[in-house]
């Protein structure tokens, strides 16, 4: 499997995330070393197995209501900016 | 009275006996933390006023011969990827340096209905991703055993907090092996809980389908308690299992396990099991055979492989939660950006670590044209053939037993530059995640060098009763429990 740091560097702007040089090549370095490992997948016979994980296990949903949170001015503390009942955010459309 | 070295069951027990106030033991452990915690760096952060608020009120309680909760009194340290309400909880991170949760998980709602006290939020590695708690934006934390050692991880600050002594009780979250190893190399009780009987509602993402939070504790009666009190149906995780469970696992705790069978999986104890681990659980195996449990040796083919799924698995999983830590809405936002895609550029690679973003980087490979067949596909296809060999395994033995690390506890530093050989600290453990089932780490030594020695069985789903039986007759029989580290390498 060929990892570059043309790889690296696609992968990282799919994540967005950057690297630099050095850390780029460190990491093409370090994934080439991980997927060999992962390789030890294709001495598995996966041919018969399904693979839904779930194993007939069904998934417990609760009602579908709307509640109302009441401690917006906690949650709100998380925001950097807060105009009224608006999150102020950075200009995002250009 | 040497309150560090109490189980939760004795000072369940001290306070109605009226021995000491619940005042007096949350102030002797906040006075040994501010103590000893510099060099050991168990905590991110300590809530002394609340604690001894608390303390106040269970004291209240307790004189007007009230009823009491499971855990009255008890204090308990939290992981700090659990949120609290309206205390920081950082995921070690500085990407949620600053972040307050605006509401309470499900478990510290259950815990602080038991009557917990919560005396602290523990270091831990970023956003869970470790096995040395070195990985923490924040701090280092050291081994209480040997300060010159890492406290295994990612919860390496709650397991270090009870073995120093700082709490009889403490809450981490296992994804990997982040519940087992460290209470496996700080000598204490990790409980890892079948997924599903714990809620996760509150318990910052890490791989969705792997993370389940459990209990470390001194003892093994003690994790029984501590389930106890966090375990349930809860419909703000759909993931919540709904089945008839009582919870009180104290119940069959001391019936034995004669007649029990015991399956010794071949494969993990093979080529790279540090020889003192070995011989050290061969010698607990002698302890069971001897109380009358049947122990057999067989084959379980999946620690390579299964490694591996594990690693594809959950960095896919994490490269998606942690998508949303995009510098907009919460969490740390750079100062230098231009536009919307520098913003969140540079908001995750000056907010995120490099264990953190080697996995988003695995994550997203695995996931991308062009590999997912290759990785993510096969990694989810071996997912079910894990669990179809435990279950196997499960029809012909009770529980298994294996150790739950290859290593004895390692240098600080050692395999920092080298995560592979990291990752491969998890052989042992990350496989119990894959196919959900519960498992517990007990101490069953000492090395040579006096650092502990951790044992794990497995057991079937919800069969976490028969799991801590097992550890409990093996627990008095080796008797090790009221060891504790004199914290004289701390420098």
């Amino acid at each position: 499997m060929k990892v570059d740091v043309k790889t690296i560097n696609h992968i990282a702007a799919l994540a967005k995330l950057k690297f630099g040089e050095d850390d780029a090549e460190r990491f093409a370095e370090e994934f080439k070393e991980i997927l060999e490992h992962f390789n030890n997948l294709d001495q598995e016979d996966l041919l018969h197995e399904d693979r839904n994980p779930a194993n007939g296990r069904e998934a417990s949903l609760r009602e579908d209501t709307l509640e109302t949170f009441e401690n917006k001015e906690e949650l709100f503390k998380n925001t950097k900016d807060f105009v009224d009942k608006y999150i102020l955010i950075p200009k995002v459309i250009e | 009275m040497e309150i560090e070295k109490m189980t939760v069951e004795e000072i369940k027990k001290g306070y109605r006996t009226g021995e000491f106030s619940a005042v007096e033991v949350v102030t002797y452990y906040l006075e040994r933390i501010k103590e000893y915690d510099e060099q050991i760096g168990a905590f991110l952060s300590l809530c002394e006023n609340s604690a001894l608020e608390e303390a106040k009120k269970t004291d209240k309680k307790i004189k007007n011969n009230k009823a009491l909760g499971l855990l009255e009194g008890v204090p308990v340290a939290v992981k700090d990827l659990i949120c609290t309400r309206g205390l920081r909880t950082t995921c070690a991170s500085k990407m949620l340096e600053d972040f307050i949760p605006p509401y309470d998980a499900t478990v510290i709602k259950k815990l602080r209905e038991t009557g917990a006290i919560l005396i602290g939020k523990t270091n831990m590695d970023e956003f869970a991703m470790g096995s040395s708690t070195e990985n923490s934006a924040f701090k280092t934390t050291r081994n209480p055993w040997d300060s010159r050692k890492v406290p295994g991880g990612s919860s390496g600050g709650s397991a270090a907090a009870v073995s120093a002594g700082f709490t009889p009780f403490a809450i981490g979250s296992d994804t990997g092996g982040s519940i087992r190893q460290p209470a496996a190399f700080c000598g204490n009780v990790g409980l890892k809980p079948t997924y599903g009987l714990v809620s996760r509602y509150g318990l910052i993402a890490f791989a969705s389908s792997l993370d389940q939070i459990g209990t470390f504790t001194k003892t093994v009666k003690d994790a029984a308690l501590g389930l106890q009190a966090i375990q349930g149906h809860d419909s703000m995780d759909a993931t919540s299992i709904r089945c008839d469970i009582t919870g009180d696992y104290t119940i069959h705790l001391e019936d034995g396990i004669k007649g029990m069978k015991f399956g010794l999986p071949k494969e993990f104890y093979q080529e790279g099991l540090d020889e003192e681990i070995k011989a050290s659980i061969m010698s607990s195996i002698q302890r069971i055979i001897r109380m009358g449990g049947e122990v057999e040796e067989f084959s379980l083919p999946i620690t390579k492989t299964g490694l591996s799924a594990y690693y594809i698995i959950s960095s896919a999983e994490a490269s998606a939660n942690l998508a949303r830590y995009d510098g907009i809405r919460y969490g740390y936002r750079t100062e230098k950006f231009s536009d919307i895609e520098t913003l969140m550029l540079n908001s995750r690679t000056e907010g995120f670590g490099q264990e953190v973003k080697r996995r988003i980087m695995i994550g997203t490979y695995v996931l991308s044209s062009g590999y997912y067949d290759a990785y993510y596909k096969k990694a989810m296809i071996f997912r079910r053939k894990v669990k179809e060999i435990f279950g196997e395994a499960f029809e012909k033995y009770d529980a298994i037993i294996s150790p739950v690390s290859p290593v004895l506890p390692f240098d600080i530093g050692e395999k920092t530059n080298d995560p592979l050989q990291m990752y491969l600290s998890d052989i042992y453990t990350v496989n119990v995640n894959i196919a959900g089932l519960p498992a517990i780490s007990i101490p069953c030594g000492y090395s040579r060098s006096q650092l502990p020695i951790g044992l794990q069985i497995i057991g079937n789903f919800y069969e976490e009763e028969k799991l801590l039986k097992s550890a409990y007759a093996l627990e008095q029989d080796l008797f090790l429990y009221h060891k504790v580290p004199e914290l004289k390498g701390v420098v």
